[in-house]
């Protein structure tokens, strides 16, 4: 399989960057999108170029390290899959295949595809925690959470942070990774003591690190790798006017 | 910029139900010009006359101006939180176009408005322009100055056609502003999505087809 990429390269994050176009051959369909980013980098290593750098941990869709922008859709054409998850059988034969580092002005870009996450760091810290003690298994089962609460705690903790919904969004909002994080612990008992502080912190650190606002358009749930739900961030709302108003 | 966000959501259902009562009213334009008009011109005047409707006309004006200029200041946040976009975006896979460009439809309808009070607002109220005469009834004959306004087809195609953006805006703003708000009940947000998706139809149908009416009358 043969297939042109033409990939961002920027030294750093002060450089301007710019595209530039690797024909490559020898591509299987079976290969992942990352393993044929592999392929290119040995490729370059062996005509003495500089190789590109882009992230990734796990490869198997679990991490949240990996996130590229693959022909005008994070993550690639696919919805709910991170970057790793993709192979090449998504591509025609001699596609060109366009890609871009994540844009926001929240993740400046490090080098080439990887940016720097770590305002998602700075979010976490605000909040996503909780001090109650839950002991050892036998003792977490003492504290009874009913089904659907657990599954909905579940559902919002599946984010693995991999910063689609702000590479996606019009506005760089990070309001599902956020709210995602709030409605995981504010839904459970384990995390009653903290929920309103958690809340306004956490949202006044997102404001903070310079992420946008929230207009609903929606594409953020369609290109999250584990399908995160909007609602989140209307209940998101919902908590931050409940915790500023009432406490 | 959630408190702004929050103003610019309530602002816009307040728009929202204005409209009703807008509509409402026009719906009286469409019957035979003997009812029409006395209705029309007596509606209007019971209209200025109430000390309750002062209050409520200086809330819409208010509501217009901190809708537009705090959706402003926020995709002025907006657009340096994304200071650069991507060589390639293909959005319309993972969202819908309305959803991606509320600003440009909110441009659209501002510029519509404008129209708009200069037509009506801006004759009638501030006495602008050419005067107004009174039917026989001694009412101010707003009838009139409606019904001599759609004669002109450019005017019809004017405000018929803008009221496509209109329904875009409101379709994805309704249901959108209710989420702003915390509204998050699962079964309620599918509800309102095909009330948002009525009331908009309803809205673009009513207020476009009724200048066509009043042109063919």
């Amino acid at each position: 399989m043969k297939v042109t990429f033409k990939i961002w390269r920027q030294e750093n994050a002060k450089s301007k960057g710019n595209f530039q176009s690797y024909e490559v051959d020898g591509l299987t369909e079976d290969m992942s999108f990352l393993e044929a980013l592999d392929h290119l980098n040995e490729i370059l290593v062996g005509q003495n170029q500089k190789t590109i750098a882009y992230e990734y941990d796990c490869r198997e869709g679990i991490c949240g390290q990996c996130g590229v922008f693959i022909n005008g859709r994070a993550h690639g054409p696919h919805d709910h899959m991170t970057t790793c998850q993709l192979h090449m059988r998504s591509f025609k034969e001699g596609e060109t295949i366009m890609v871009e580092p994540w844009r926001a002005t929240a993740f400046p870009i490090i080098k080439d595809l990887v940016v720097d996450r770590s305002a998602f760091d700075a979010i976490i810290e605000q909040g996503a925690y909780i001090s109650a003690k839950t002991g050892t298994a036998p003792e977490a089962n003492a504290i009874l959470v009913g089904k659907e609460v657990a599954d909905k705690a579940m559902d919002a903790a599946a984010c693995i942070g991999c910063g689609a919904c702000v590479a996606t969004c019009k506005n760089s909002s990070a309001s599902l990774f956020t709210s995602a994080k709030i409605n995981h612990l504010n839904s459970l008992p384990q995390g009653e003591q903290e929920a309103s502080k958690r809340v306004l912190e956490m949202t006044r650190q997102m404001e903070l690190e310079g992420f946008g606002s929230c207009t609903f358009t929606g594409a953020c749930e369609v290109e999250c790798p584990e399908g995160i739900s909007i609602i989140n961030i209307a209940e998101m709302n919902a908590r931050r006017a409940k915790a500023k108003w009432i406490g | 910029m959630y408190f702004k966000k929050s103003i610019i959501a309530l602002t816009g259902l307040f728009l929202c139900v204005f409209l009703i009562v807008h509509l409402s009213a026009n719906s009286i334009l469409v019957l035979p010009e003997d009812v029409a008009r006395d209705m029309y011109n007596s509606y209007s005047t019971t209209l200025r006359e109430s000390p309750l409707i002062k209050i409520v006309a200086y809330v819409l004006y208010l509501s217009i101006i901190l809708h537009a200029i705090y959706a402003l200041l926020i995709t002025i946040n907006n657009r340096k939180a994304k200071s650069k976009g991507y060589t390639m975006n293909r959005f319309k896979e993972n969202s819908s176009w309305t959803s991606q460009n509320m600003g440009l439809l909110g441009i659209t309808i501002l510029i519509f408005i404008v129209v708009h009070l200069a037509n009506f607002w801006a004759r009638i109220k501030l006495g602008m322009g050419e005067g107004v005469d009174l039917d026989s009834k001694g009412h101010v004959d707003v009838y009139e100055v409606t019904y001599s306004l759609f004669q002109n087809g450019y005017y019809v195609i004017f405000y018929s056609l803008l009221m496509i953006p209109l329904g875009l805006h409101l379709h994805h703003g309704l249901k959108s502003a209710f989420m702003t708000l915390g509204f998050y009940h699962k079964k309620g947000l599918k509800i309102l999505a095909k009330v948002s998706l009525v009331y908009a139809a309803i809205m673009t149908v009513g207020f476009g087809i009724i200048p066509i009416i009043v042109f063919f009358k």
